[in-house]
C-alpha cells in the first residue's frame, strides 16, 4: 500500500510539474533560510559554553553616570580591582586580572626555520584565571608557568607556528615589543573559535608594567577582571559589598559616578554595551529578530503550500472518491496526503541543503564567523532538519489533507467537486494580505536602510576623507626620535601632499574623553574629547580654522585648538572670545589658540563632541598621509618601503580613512545585506503564494469565466476582473504595512544622530513595487484562465 | 446570413487526424429556424460552436452577415459576436453567484450599454418572461425550466439576430421542454430571430423549419420540416 501511494504521489508530482516546481521552489527557499538561520544561531549560542563551574564565572565591568549625559559603560576596570576583590570579597573563590596589549613578537631564527616577526595581540594574565576558566594544558601548569615575570605561554597553534612543533616550544625564548625577552613555560589547548577569549600569547601578569597599575582613577577597556564565585553565592547579593568597595577606594567628588557590575560569563558574547576581547558581539535583539524572521519565513512557506495544495485538490477529488468507494477510511486518506506533503518537504529540504551549502560562504563572510553545515559535527542540525520536516509536513499538509479527504464520494465520482468546496477563500485571502503587508514592510525597510547608507556616504564629515592613508607607527621613545626624518622622507614621495602624526583620525572609534576645567578650578559637567596631533593635522585633513591659528611645532602640550561645539556648550558666541583662555585637562593647563569648524568625532550615530586638539608626541601612534588621488598606488608602495627602512624591527600596517569610516557602519552594512536578501526571499515567496491563490481562484471561477466569455467578455476584460480583487488586497496590505513600517523605520533612524529625512517615497515605491509584482504574477495566470476556450469548460456539464 | 463553405475540423494527435467535421457546406438565411440532428459524436456541437465563433474551423470559409470570420481579428470578431449572437446551453450555465436580474444584465455590461438602458431592458425582458417576482433569486433557487428561461432571457436581452441553442431542453422535463420550444417558435416567427438548435428530439426538431442531419462529421440530409411531416 505504501509503495503504491508513493508511486501515485510521484506520478501526481510529475503530472502537475508546474505546481510541483513552484511548491518545491518556495518551500526549499523558505527551508534554506531557516536552516541558515538555525546554523548561525547554533553557532552564536555556543559561545563560551562547556566550562566547569560556568554558572559561577563572572566578569567585573564598569559604568559611570554623568549628570548631563547619562551612563557610560566599559568592560574594563581600574587595574587595582583584582587585588582589591581578592582582599575584600570573601564570597569570591578566585579572582584574576587580564590585561590586553599588543606588539611585535620576534621568534629568533633556528636551524631550519627563519626568524618570525609579526604583530600580535598579547594578554597579561594572572595564573588564577585558569582556575576560573579551566582549559586543558598540554605542557606546564598555569600556576608554575605564569607566576614569574618574563614568562609566556602559548596556544598549541601559535606554538606550532613559532617553533614548528608545539613540543619544541617550552624553554625557548621570544622577544616582545623589541625590548622584553620572554621564556616559554607552557602550552595550552587552543581556545575554540566560538569563544570570547582569543588568547594565543599569554604573558604572566607580573611582566606587565604600567604607570596606572595602582591608579583607581584611570580605566582602560583593555583591563578586565574575572571572578569565580563561591558555591551558593548569589551575584545580586554582591551589590552592597561592591558599593562599600567603591566607597573605600575611589576618590570622592568626581563628576562621573562610578559603579561596577558582575556580568555572567554567559552574557559576555551577547552584550553590546560592554563588548569583549574578540570584538564579536551578538546582541540578544538580533538573535530574537533572526528567530522571528525564520519563523515567519517558515510560516509563509507553509501558507503557500496550503494555498497551492487546496487549489490542486479538485484534481484529486475523483481519486479520493474512488478510494472511498473501494473502502478507504478517511484516516487512511489523511495519512496518504500527509505523507505526500512529507515527501515534497523532504525533496525541498534536500534542495534547501544544497542552497544552504551555496549560501554559507556568503553568510560566513557577512558575519565573519566560522559556521559550517556539518551534520556529523553538530548532530543537533540533523535533529533540527527532522523536526523541520515533521513541522512543515504537518502545518502545510494537515489542512489540505482534511479538506481533500472530506470529499463526499458520490459527488467526487461524478466530478461534482468544485473548487468552492475546498475551504474558505477568506482565510487564504487574509493570509496573502498578511504576506504582502510583511513584504511591504521589508521593502520599505530595505529602501530606508539603503537611503541612510548613501546619506552617510555622501554626508560631509567636516573634513577631507579622500586619498588619506592611516599608517600605524610604533610609539616607543626610540622610534619617536625617527618621526621627523620619516616625515621629511614621506613629503619627498611623489604624490604625497601632507603628513601628520597623531593618536587618532578626526573620525575614529578610538577617542579619549576626560573631564576638564575651563578658566576655573571646577570641572565642567560634561566631558571633553581630546586628540593629540602635530601641527600639520589641520592641513592634512583639510579642517577649517574659523578663528585664531593652527598649533605651532612642538612635541609637548603647550596650546590647544577647540571646536565650535565646545564653544556652544560653554555658551560662547564669538569664537575670538575664547582665544587666550585656559583649558585644563589630564593635569595639563594650556591656552586656546584657535577654533575649528565642527567635524564628526565618530560615526554619524553620535553627536559631535566638544573637542580639543593639542600636541603630545609620546602618544602618537598614527601617521596620516594625504595623497594625490591619481598617484595613490605608487605613493602607497613608496610609503611602505620608506616605513620599512625606518622601522626595520616592526611590521607595516596601514588603512585608508574611507575604509575606516566604512567600518563604523559594519552592523548597518550587514543589516542592509540581510534586509535585501530577506526582502528578496519574502517577495519570491509572496509571489508564489499569490500564484497559488490566483490559480485557486481561476479554477474556482473557470465556469464563470467561460460563461462571461460566451456572453461577450473579451480576454482583457476578464483579466481586469480577476486582477482587481488582488489589487485591493495589495492596497489593504500596504495600508496595514505603512504605519508598522513607519514605526520600525523611525525607531531605527533614531539610532543615528545624523539621518536622511524620511520621505514618502519608500512607502510609495513599496506600494508600486508590490502592485507591479501582483499585476505580473496574477496576469500570468489570469490571462491563461481568460484565454482558454470557454467550450472546454462548458462542454462536460 | 450564414455561409459555410467546405468547413473541416479535426484534431491531430500523434500524427493521426481525427475528423469531427468534413466538407460541411451550408447556407442559413435570416429568419430560419434550423435544427441540427444526429447521433452522439456526429459533430453537432462542434458545428454549433463554429457557428457561434467559439471554435475555429481547421479549414474552410465561414461568412457571417457578409464578413469572413476566419480572417477577422479578435476584436472585430468579439464585436460581431456581442451584437448578433446569443447562446443557450443544455446546462443553462448561469453564474451561480449572481441573481436572476444580474445574470440577465451581464451581457449588456460587455456591450457597454448605459446603466439606465440596461435597467429598462432587463425589466422589459423580466416582464416578458413573467419573472419579475423571481428577479432577486439565485439560480439554485429555481427549477430547471425556470433556469433555462433565464438562460434564454439572457441570450435575448442583447437583442441578437441569431440564437444558438445546444440541446436547450436536454435537462428538462417534457412539459417544460414544450414551453421552451414554444417560446423559440414564437421568437422566430414574431421577432424574426434566426434560431439554430442542436437536438436529439424529433419533436423539438418539428418546431423548426429545416433540419440538418449530421453523421460522422458530414451533412447527410438537409430537409425542410414540411417534407418530413
Amino acid at each position: 500500500m505504501f509503495r503504491l501511494n508513493l508511486k501515485i504521489a510521484l506520478r501526481n508530482l510529475w503530472k502537475y510539474k508546474g505546481y510541483t516546481f513552484i511548491n518545491i521552489a518556495g518551500l526549499s527557499i523558505g527551508l534554506a533560510a531557516c536552516l541558515l538561520i538555525f546554523i548561525f544561531l547554533r553557532y552564536q549560542l555556543s559561545f563560551d559554553k562547556g566550562y566547569e563551574n560556568e554558572d559561577r564565572i563572572y566578569r567585573i565591568v564598569s559604568s559611570w553616570t554623568y549628570p548631563s549625559e547619562g551612563e557610560f559603560y566599559s568592560k574594563g576596570v581600574p587595574r587595582p580591582m583584582a587585588a582589591a576583590i581578592r582582599n575584600d570579597f570573601p564570597q569570591v573563590q578566585q579572582v584574576a586580572a587580564v590585561q590586553e596589549s599588543g606588539g611585535i613578537i620576534k621568534v629568533p631564527a633556528t636551524a631550519g626555520s627563519p626568524e618570525i616577526k609579526e604583530a600580535s595581540s598579547v594578554y597579561y594574565v594572572e595564573p588564577q584565571f585558569f582556575d576560573i576558566l579551566k582549559i586543558n594544558w598540554l605542557e606546564g601548569k598555569p600556576h608554575q608557568a605564569l607566576s614569574m615575570p618574563n614568562t609566556v605561554t602559548l596556544s598549541k597553534k601559535t606554538a606550532d607556528k613559532y617553533f614548528g612543533r608545539w613540543q619544541n616550544a617550552v624553554g625557548r625564548n621570544i622577544r616582545f615589543a623589541n625590548r622584553t625577552d620572554l621564556k616559554v613555560t607552557g602550552v595550552f589547548e587552543d581556545f575554540p573559535d566560538n569563544s570570547s577569549f582569543p588568547f594565543n600569547v599569554v604573558i604572566s601578569y607580573l611582566t606587565y608594567k604600567d604607570e596606572s597599575l595602582h591608579n583607581w582613577q584611570s580605566v582602560s577597556s583593555s583591563s578586565e577582571c574575572y571572578v569565580l564565585l563561591k558555591k551558593g553565592t548569589d551575584a545580586s547579593a554582591l551589590k552592597a559589598p561592591m558599593l562599600k568597595l567603591i566607597d573605600k577606594y575611589y576618590e570622592k567628588g568626581s563628576v562621573g559616578k562610578e559603579h561596577h557590575y558582575f556580568q555572567p560569563l554567559s552574557d559576555i558574547h551577547y552584550s553590546e554595551k560592554f563588548g569583549n576581547f574578540t570584538n564579536k558581539v551578538m546582541p540578544e535583539s538580533q538573535i530574537i529578530g533572526l528567530i522571528v524572521i525564520g519563523a515567519f519565513l517558515l510560516l509563509t512557506a507553509c501558507i503557500n503550500f496550503i494555498n497551492l495544495a487546496t487549489a490542486q485538490a479538485v484534481s484529486r477529488s475523483k481519486e479520493v472518491g474512488i478510494r472511498k468507494v473501494m473502502g478507504s477510511m478517511r484516516k487512511q486518506l489523511i495519512w496518504q496526503f500527509l505523507s505526500e506533503t512529507a515527501l515534497i518537504t523532504i525533496i525541498a529540504l534536500l534542495l534547501a541543503s544544497a542552497l544552504t551549502e551555496l549560501a554559507l560562504p556568503g553568510m560566513r563572510n557577512l558575519f565573519s564567523g566560522d559556521i559550517s553545515f556539518s551534520l556529523f559535527g553538530h548532530p543537533v542540525i540533523f535533529i533540527f532538519m527532522i523536526l523541520l520536516v515533521l513541522a512543515v509536513s504537518f502545518l502545510a499538509g494537515f489542512y489540505p489533507a482534511m479538506i481533500v479527504s472530506g470529499f463526499s464520494p458520490a459527488l467526487a465520482i461524478k466530478n461534482k467537486i468544485s473548487a468552492s468546496s475546498t475551504g474558505a477563500l477568506g482565510l487564504r485571502r487574509a493570509l496573502v494580505v498578511l504576506q504582502f503587508a510583511i513584504t511591504s514592510v521589508l521593502i520599505v525597510g530595505t529602501l530606508v536602510v539603503i537611503n541612510q547608507m548613501s546619506f552617510m556616504r555622501s554626508k560631509s564629515l567636516g573634513f577631507d576623507t579622500k586619498a588619506i592613508a592611516l599608517v600605524n607607527v610604533p610609539s616607543d621613545s626610540l622610534s619617536q626620535l625617527k618621526f621627523n626624518t620619516l616625515k621629511e622622507k614621506m613629503l619627498h614621495i611623489n604624490g604625497v601632499k601632507g603628513v601628520s602624526f597623531c593618536n587618532a583620525a578626526p573620525s575614529s572609534n578610538n577617542n579619549n574623553t576626560s573631564s576638564f576645567k575651563y578658566n576655573s578650578t571646577k570641572d565642567e559637567n560634561f566631558q571633553l574629547s581630546v586628540k593629540s596631533t602635530d601641527e600639520d593635522y589641520i592641513n592634512t585633513f583639510s579642517l577649517k580654522l574659523i578663528a585664531g591659528r593652527t598649533l605651532s611645532k612642538t612635541d609637548t602640550v603647550r596650546e590647544t585648538i577647540v571646536n565650535e561645539t565646545l564653544l556652544k556648550k560653554l555658551n560662547i558666541t564669538n569664537p575670538n572670545e575664547i582665544l587666550g583662555k585656559f583649558i585644563e585637562t589630564q593635569g595639563r593647563k594650556m591656552p586656546v589658540v584657535g577654533v575649528i569648524k565642527d567635524f564628526n568625532n565618530f560615526s554619524l550615530h553620535d553627536k559631535i563632541e566638544p573637542t580639543a586638539l593639542f600636541s603630545f608626541k609620546p602618544v602618537y601612534n598614527l601617521m596620516a598621509v594625504k595623497m594625490e588621488p591619481g598617484q595613490l598606488l605608487p605613493a602607497m608602495k613608496a610609503i611602505e618601503s620608506q616605513w620599512n627602512n625606518t622601522f626595520p624591527d616592526y611590521v607595516y600596517s596601514s588603512g585608508f580613512m574611507d575604509d575606516q569610516i566604512a567600518s563604523f557602519y559594519e552592523t548597518e552594512r550587514v543589516m542592509s545585506v540581510l534586509f535585501k536578501v530577506f526582502a528578496g526571499v519574502v517577495i519570491f515567496i509572496s509571489f508564489i503564494g499569490l500564484f497559488g491563490l490566483i490559480s485557486f481562484i481561476a479554477t474556482q471561477r473557470t465556469k464563470e469565466i467561460a460563461i462571461r466569455k460566451v456572453l461577450g467578455a473579451s480576454t482583457l476584460e476578464l483579466v481586469k476582473m480577476l486582477n482587481s480583487s488582488f489589487l485591493w488586497m495589495v492596497l489593504i496590505a500596504n495600508l496595514i504595512a505603512w504605519p508598522v513600517s513607519y514605526i520600525f523605520v523611525s525607531k531605527w533612524l533614531e539610532g543615528f544622530e545624523y539621518r536622511a529625512p524620511l520621505s514618502i517615497w519608500p512607502f510609495m515605491v513599496a506600494m508600486l513595487l508590490s502592485i507591479g509584482i501582483t499585476l505580473i504574477t496574477v496576469s500570468l495566470r489570469s490571462y491563461k484562465a481568460a484565454n482558454t476556450n470557454p467550450i472546454d469548460a462548458l462542454k462536460y456539464e | 446570413m450564414i455561409e459555410l463553405k467546405n468547413i473541416e475540423k479535426y484534431y491531430a494527435n500523434k500524427g493521426v487526424k481525427s475528423y469531427i467535421l468534413r466538407h460541411v457546406t451550408a447556407s442559413i438565411k435570416q429568419g430560419e429556424f434550423v435544427s441540427i440532428m444526429g447521433p452522439s459524436g456526429a459533430g453537432k456541437s462542434t458545428l454549433l460552436n463554429i457557428l457561434g465563433m467559439l471554435e475555429e474551423p481547421t479549414y474552410g470559409q465561414y461568412e457571417f452577415m457578409g464578413e469572413d470570420i476566419t480572417s477577422l481579428n479578435e476584436r472585430k470578431r468579439i464585436e460581431l459576436y456581442r451584437n448578433h449572437i446569443g447562446f443557450v446551453f443544455q446546462a443553462y450555465h448561469l453564474i451561480d453567484e449572481m441573481t436572476v436580474a444580474e445574470n440577465i444584465e451581464a451581457p449588456l455590461l460587455y456591450k457597454k450599454v448605459s446603466g439606465a438602458e440596461r435597467k429598462s431592458r432587463v425589466a422589459d425582458v423580466l416582464d416578458r418572461f413573467n419573472m419579475v417576482a423571481k428577479k432577486d433569486l439565485f439560480p439554485n433557487q429555481l427549477s430547471g425550466g425556470q433556469q433555462q428561461l433565464v438562460g434564454i432571457a439572457r441570450a435575448l436581452v442583447a437583442q441578437p439576430s441569431v440564437i444558438l441553442a445546444d440541446e436547450p431542453t436536454g435537462n428538462l422535463q417534457s412539459a417544460q421542454a414544450l414551453q421552451i420550444m414554444d417560446l423559440f417558435k414564437k421568437l422566430n416567427q414574431e421577432e424574426g430571430i434566426t434560431i439554430i438548435q442542436v437536438t436529439h428530439s424529433e419533436v423539438n426538431a418539428g418546431y423548426g423549419s429545416r433540419i440538418l442531419h449530421l453523421l460522422d462529421g458530414v451533412i447527410k440530409e438537409d430537409v425542410t420540416v414540411e417534407q418530413t411531416v
